[in-house]
């Protein structure tokens, strides 16, 4: 081998010690990035919804006058220019809620004080003017008007009385619209700054606190939060038990040889198993097996249809719970390992039973540990949708699964989950531009809640370990 | 002389606490363990009934999408492996402490995030956009690691008060801006560069040249989308693997003269080799079984074709979609089940092997005297 001169010798070092090392740090760059650009994107989006966004008005060359709210630009197809689209509300005259507008075709744009948007029960959205109202043969024009309207929709549905709104659209269309239906009311180009910020609160409260509307297009999440946590309160009140008692057993009392070894690898690798596969096996187990047999026991009046031999909220609850389950017996075994057996033989010198050694002393000690287990257990629960899709969340749950009825917990019940509900709106939905801004905001919601437990969960690992040093 | 008989003492209250609570205990950890091992049991005995039906051409409907399955993984690891194994070399070995302190946490933020959010955002986001811009993503993933290198070179030309304000162990962080830019560079540069050297419309040149159709919701993207779910799995393993290389061997190979990357080359990556295999291999399995991500992102269609802007079906994703409609006891219910037992033996066969492949790892660690 011809030997290297000098000069050429370092150039090679330059490019082994001085490149490699340059695309590596891109590597974790580039992860922190795409992980930010994520975050980011939900963020802006799911938040940016409910803003009260400004109502244009637009005049065309073709002297067509559109009231709507700009949504995004994009290159016109064929030719040079843009074009834009607005959402234009009024379904019931137009047939549409979007139009696309060329840029070019606008010859004024315009954003007056008096442009309100209504939502309404049937046909969502309405956006135009308000000319009066009529209350009980009275009319009512100008500021009054607006009053009114405040006061009356802050009053429950029954006292609202029965009183007509009379409208008007973009292009002259007179409408007559009953107050009954709208529920909510807003000139957002008249706001100001604070009362927007106000509107922006109350937007992102009613997201949270109503059920889906038009047909999952509008309204909020609030079933779906609720499916989803008791679901997993469910399964941690089912897991939690098992998943202890089992690291207990592998770890404290069956013997340590050849077999506990292989059943510890194998509940360690029934974590990387897929999560559909749990749900196969929660079908074909607890709705078909156990769930049949129920229903030919105890509920055979009401066969064909099923009551426990569809999917349901136990039936979840106890798939993502054997889902769960290696989380929960690695983490606390984990734990179990990190006390020194010094404290297990101090307890077993001065007399205690094993009973009151693990009950005193380990159990205690492991219980950041456990803790760590079923949050991380939860936290991976809630994100999972592909179990649920076969053992019992539905799109739209026509009841809640706890009521006032006996016996107050329906276990049987279907249940909406905010992952399932996430991925319905955005992939089946009939409109599906209308809900993608929900759709960012459950997204958001969700990951939120997600990583609020996993943060708790690792700053519960940190704390765990910093108590006790990380040697033992 | 026989031993005097002591007399028969009562096991006291808390002894018989003890004995009950301990047979509860075995009982339940047995009873969890089997309920574990019986999702195992279960598929294997709802797929005995294609045996008896011996229809080997209802086997072949499930060839297209097992077919799906190795493509997506393919694709998704072909993002994720150099990527993870990349910032797992990196925090092990040169960033600073205090840095990779905070960023196994960010990493594990990113694992956890869902998979249905990864997937919509893949779907209704990632793809029309790449659609639009296809020229633009191609030469994203040229021009990325280009423009690492272009970093590198100019922080060797840099001044060394630059040098010192922005340290190698910190690039990592102050990276991002710098890919952000160019990241922006490349965007405004590749229509440009498919106007002239391309003649107009990348798509259309694919179509026409090569014959190549271009789904929207194609393997590139759960490629990308998946891999974003895999990385940080893939990141852990092999950064454990690394960092737990006994520091000795490093301190040696340097000591001897080898630079920092030498050191890397020839001794840390062959002592860790087992590791970084166990973490591939653990990737792939998760990237064969997720779910949501390729429903959402793969157009759903069980085509056979290699080429990376058509669609896929993935065995899980027709597990999702087709399993609730199936009757059971029926054909397709059989033969999803049997794709269900085909996943879960081959993610519990990696899983083992890189489990064992990683034991035998930490037992050369402990030989070599490092950490245990």
């Amino acid at each position: 081998m011809k030997p290297l001169s000098e000069q050429s010798k370092r150039r090679v070092n330059w490019l082994n010690d001085g490149l490699w090392p340059w695309l590596c740090a891109a590597c974790v760059a580039l992860s922190l990035l795409m992980l930010a650009a994520l975050l980011t994107l939900l963020a802006t989006r799911g938040l940016g919804h409910f803003w009260p966004a400004t109502l244009e008005e637009v005049t065309l060359t073709s002297g067509d006058i559109v009231i709507g709210q700009p949504v995004r630009e994009t290159p016109l197809p064929l030719n040079a220019g843009m074009e834009r689209l607005y959402f234009t509300g009024n379904r019931d005259i137009n047939g549409a809620n979007w139009r696309w507008i060329a840029v070019d075709d606008i010859s004024a744009q315009t954003t007056p004080n008096d442009l309100i948007r209504l939502e309404r029960t049937p046909w969502g959205d309405f956006i135009g003017r308000l000319v009066a109202v009529e209350s009980d043969g009275q009319r009512l024009t100008g500021q009054a008007a607006w009053d009114y309207i405040t006061t009356a929709l802050a009053q429950p549905a029954s006292q609202q009385g029965s009183s007509d709104l009379l409208l008007i659209t973009a292009d002259g269309h007179a409408l007559r619209q009953p107050l009954s239906n709208v529920s909510h009311f807003q000139a957002p180009n008249a706001m100001s700054w604070g009362q927007k910020v106000t509107a922006w609160g109350q937007n992102v409260w009613r997201f949270l606190s109503e059920g889906p509307r038009a047909a999952n297009t509008g309204g909020g999440v609030w079933p779906a939060i609720f499916g989803t946590v008791l679901m997993v309160i469910l399964m941690s009140v089912i897991v939690t038990p098992f998943g202890v008692l089992a690291a207990i057993y592998l770890n404290e009392i069956a013997h340590q040889n050849r077999l506990t070894h292989l059943v510890r690898i194998g509940v360690r690798n029934l974590a990387g198993v897929p999560s559909i596969v749990y749900g196969v096996f929660g079908l074909g187990v607890f709705v078909y097996g156990i769930g049949g047999s129920i229903d030919n026991w105890f509920f055979s009046d009401e066969l064909p249809s099923p009551t426990f031999g569809t999917g349901g909220l136990l039936w979840a609850s106890l798939t993502l719970a054997l889902l769960t389950l290696p989380v929960v017996i690695v983490a606390t075994e984990e734990g179990l390992a990190r006390i020194p057996d010094a404290q297990r033989e101090g307890a077993v010198a001065l007399g205690a039973t094993r009973l009151e050694m693990l009950t005193r002393v380990v159990l205690p000690m492991a219980t950041p540990a456990m803790l760590t287990g079923v949050i991380l257990a939860v936290a991976r629960a809630a994100g999972e949708v592909a179990p649920l899709m076969l053992v019992g969340v539905a799109k739209l749950a026509p009841q809640m699964p706890l009521d006032g009825e006996f016996p107050y917990l329906h276990l049987e019940r279907k249940f909406m989950h905010l992952g399932y509900h996430l991925f319905d709106t955005a992939f089946h939905g009939e409109d599906v531009q209308a809900a993608i801004p929900l759709v960012y905001a459950t997204a958001l919601l969700l990951v939120l809640i997600v990583l609020v437990l996993n943060l708790t969960a690792i700053f519960l690992r940190h704390y765990l370990r910093r108590q006790r040093g990380n040697e033992c | 002389m026989t031993s005097p008989r002591l007399p028969r003492v009562y096991l006291p209250l808390r002894q018989l606490q003890d004995r009950i609570a301990t047979g509860l205990i075995t009982a339940g950890g047995i009873g969890v363990l089997l309920a574990i091992l019986a999702i195992g049991v279960f598929l294997a005995w709802e797929t005995l009934p294609l045996l008896a039906l011996g229809d080997t051409f209802a086997l072949s409907k499930l060839s297209p999408l097992a077919w799906g399955t190795l493509k997506a993984a393919i694709a998704a690891m072909l993002f994720a492996t150099p990527i993870a194994l990349g910032a797992a070399i990196y925090s092990a070995l040169f960033m600073s402490a205090r840095l990779r302190s905070r960023l196994k946490p960010a990493l594990e933020l990113m694992e956890a995030v869902p998979g249905v959010v990864v997937g919509f955002i893949a779907g209704l986001v990632l793809a029309p956009w790449v659609e639009r811009h296809l020229a633009s993503t191609l030469l994203l993933i040229v021009w990325l690691p280009f423009s690492a290198i272009l970093a590198g070179a100019l922080w060797h030309l840099a001044a060394a008060r630059l040098r010192r304000r922005l340290p190698h162990s910190w690039a990592g962080l102050w990276l991002i801006p710098w890919l952000v830019c160019m990241v922006a560079v490349a965007l405004w540069l590749a229509p440009w560069l498919e106007h002239h050297l391309l003649g107009g419309d990348l798509r259309r040149l694919l179509d026409q040249q090569y014959g190549m159709d271009y789904a929207t919701r194609n393997a590139l993207i759960v490629g990308i989308a998946m891999g974003f779910a895999v990385i940080p799995s893939i990141y852990a393993l092999a950064e454990d693997a690394l960092a737990d290389i006994p520091p000795t061997l490093m301190e040696g190979a340097q000591a001897l003269g080898a630079s920092r990357w030498q050191a890397l080359w020839k001794v840390a990556l062959p002592t860790a080799g087992p590791g970084i295999f166990s973490a591939v291999m653990i990737g792939a399995g998760r990237a064969v079984g997720e779910t949501m991500i390729v429903l959402m992102a793969s157009g759903n269609t069980a085509l056979f074709s290699a080429s990376p802007f058509e669609g896929l079906r993935s065995l899980s994703a027709a597990i999702a979609i087709e399993l609730p409609e199936a009757s059971p006891g029926g054909l397709t219910y059989h033969l999803l089940i049997l794709a269900a037992l085909s996943l879960f033996l081959f993610t519990f066969l990696v899983n083992t092997l890189a489990e064992v492949v990683r034991q035998r790892l930490r037992r050369r660690y402990h030989r070599l005297g490092g950490r245990p």
